[in-house]
């Protein structure tokens, strides 16, 4: 499995590979939850970029955590891919 | 030897300054000559090891089993459909791999430092106005059932979460009551709520006992009836808000209904009513809106012989064969289980599928009545009031009688893991928070409702609601699913007061679902 390294770290609840369209390419959560995560967080990853290059034309995101009372969710952006990974550090 | 032949040969090659070849004949000669004498270098080390201590132990094994598995060589069939799966598979997407590797490192760092990180230790965010107080939003109150000194027996929130159901009529009678009653229903998101005059007021022949509203539908409201029957009601309807009703037939019950809930049929976004009785039968109705009219779907009856025995629970063999119901839960987690509480203290889990025909003379029903009860918990000493599952955890679940008494228990072990004394008098109703997993609620005889919270050590209530005057029982409440905070209490005066939560009993703190799961996994003595 190619994310195994990235699935076997502590907390690690989740992991979405989303395609540059926003589409879920390989997941290790349910259909609907891949779905929904891949769709939110496509947004988000686009608003964020346009925030970073805004304020700074030549600077461009570069990783993305989002942090929350439950758990976090680290976005790492590409041009054709974004990696998502839902981790709960407290486990 | 060896080191000085070395050295010898090192010597020669380099005043010759010959190849090493020529250095290694040399060698060998010089081997040969200097076989005769041999010049040895000894070294010598040593050491000693402490004392080794050994001792002598023995052991024998008092009974042997031997136990062994064997996997079975696996199916043609789901081999074909594995290489199926593989060949289905569809190439791996373009650049995906060196998207991974270049991804991989940054992101595994990212990882490991996070889950070793305290930098966000105890840190709280407030999105929205803290509010440390419980308050009363609202005491809403029927003048014409207050007139007749009609309790408060059940209140129920609609799916929407605006709209609050009340159902009037008396919970201490004994004796068969032909008193008229009613259901009325207060819409609190309404500009201009009146609280002494209700939006809708359905009128009942009989005391009404059980309510539900359904949990799709906003308009229609399920309720029990004294005589035993089952009632669905409309509310859309401005003509006769009756959309179906059991009527006396040989299939309904005989004896007062105390519970109703909707039940998720087979058919998905269908719901049936199941309704439980002190008569001791349990009956699950479709509704035919067409006819007016219930169908009996399936019929449970209880009796005494059939109830399972656990270990702990002594069988007293007295007073009547049926095990009256006064109380019924639903799993949200198992379809197929449910949890009903009896007049008699006796708490049981039953199964819909159960196939075991009921050991009671057929009196001419429908449908041929089924044992339902799988297990029995501990058994209390007076009628069981109230049950609730909790929706956090698939096998926990509280439970309220008279003995003043909240039981929470596993659906997995008799005996209770946690029990807390909630006041000196009857409980009414016990149920879990619909957001936070550690906290429950109970209605007291005293009039009060208490709300706990596990999470903390004391056994004293996290959060006391009182209303009105102190003698007047709190009979039943609910909590609103849509609005969290909100709580709905009825009394024994005919009042229902809409209370307004604090923000600690309602919001859920990141922690409260595994110390929920450490609860569940102790162990009973």
């Amino acid at each position: 499995m190619l994310t195994r390294r990235i699935q076997g770290q502590k907390g690690v609840q989740g992991i979405i590979i989303v395609n540059s369209e926003g589409i879920p390419v390989k997941t290790t959560l349910d259909n609907s939850s891949t779905v929904q995560y891949a769709g939110l967080i496509h947004q988000l990853v686009m608003k964020a970029r346009s925030t970073v290059r805004d304020i700074d034309p030549q600077n461009d995101l570069t990783f993305l955590r989002v942090r929350s009372k439950k758990n976090e969710i680290m976005i790492a952006p590409d041009k054709d891919y974004f990696l998502i990974v839902i981790q709960n550090p407290s486990d | 030897m060896k080191d000085v032949l070395i050295f010898f040969s090192v010597i020669t090659s380099f005043l010759t300054c010959v190849p090493v070849v020529i250095g290694v004949f040399t060698l060998a000669a010089l081997r040969f000559y200097f076989g005769a004498c041999s010049i040895t270098v000894w070294r010598c080390k040593g050491c000693q090891t402490r004392v080794v201590h050994s001792a002598e132990a023995v052991v024998q094994t008092v009974s042997t089993t031997i136990s062994s598995t064997q996997t079975e060589p696996q199916d043609q069939e789901t081999e074909q459909l594995l290489l199926l799966l593989q060949k289905r598979d569809e190439p791996e997407p373009p650049g995906l791999r060196d998207f991974l590797q270049r991804v991989e490192g940054l992101v595994i760092r990212e990882l490991v430092k996070n889950a070793k990180s305290h930098a966000f230790d105890g840190l709280l965010v407030n999105w929205e106005d803290y509010s440390q107080r419980v308050s009363c939003l609202h005491c809403l109150q029927h003048p014409s059932a207050q007139e007749r000194g009609l309790h408060v027996t059940s209140v129920s929130w609609s799916c929407t979460g605006s709209v609050i159901a009340c159902a009037y009529g008396r919970i201490d009678d004994g004796d068969w009551s032909t008193e008229r009653s009613c259901v009325c229903t207060w819409n609190l998101n309404r500009r201009g709520l009146h609280t002494k005059q209700a939006d809708l007021v359905i009128d009942v022949p009989t005391a009404v006992t059980a309510l539900c509203c359904h949990p799709n539908q906003p308009a229609l409201i399920a309720g029990g009836l004294y005589s035993g029957e089952v009632v669905v009601w409309d509310t859309s309807r401005t003509q006769d808000p009756i959309l179906a009703q059991t009527g006396m037939s040989a299939d309904s019950h005989r004896e007062p209904v105390y519970q109703v809930a909707w039940v998720p049929l087979q058919r998905k976004g269908e719901f049936g009513v199941l309704s439980a009785s002190s008569g001791g039968r349990v009956l699950l109705w479709t509704v035919d809106s067409d006819q007016g009219r219930f169908v009996l779907n399936a019929a449970y009856a209880l009796v005494r012989q059939q109830v399972p025995h656990s270990s702990s629970a002594r069988f007293k063999a007295c007073g009547s064969n049926t095990v009256g119901v006064t109380s019924l839960a639903l799993s949200p987690w198992d379809p197929d289980t449910f949890l009903v509480g009896s007049e008699g203290g006796l708490l049981l889990r039953c199964s819909f599928s159960s196939q075991t025909p009921a050991a009671v003379p057929s009196e001419g029903q429908s449908v041929t009545l089924r044992a339902p009860a799988v297990f029995s918990f501990r058994p209390r000493s007076g009628p069981v009031h109230s049950i609730h599952c909790s929706p956090f955890h698939r096998n926990l679940f509280v439970s309220a009688g008279t003995d003043g008494q909240v039981h929470l228990h596993s659906l997995l072990q008799p005996n209770p893991l946690v029990s807390l004394r909630v006041s000196d008098s009857y409980v009414f109703q016990v149920q879990w928070s619909p957001t936070r997993p550690l906290v429950f609620a109970a209605a007291t005889g005293q009039g009060e409702v208490q709300i706990f919270d596990l999470g903390r050590r004391s056994p004293k209530a996290a959060a006391t609601i009182v209303q009105g005057d102190a003698g007047q029982a709190a009979t039943c409440f609910d909590f609103n699913c849509q609005n969290p905070h909100l709580l709905a209490v009825g009394k024994t005066d005919g009042t229902v007061g809409i209370w307004q939560l604090s923000t600690d009993l309602t919001e859920q703190s990141s922690r409260e679902s595994s110390q929920l799961e450490q609860i569940a996994n102790q162990v009973a003595e």
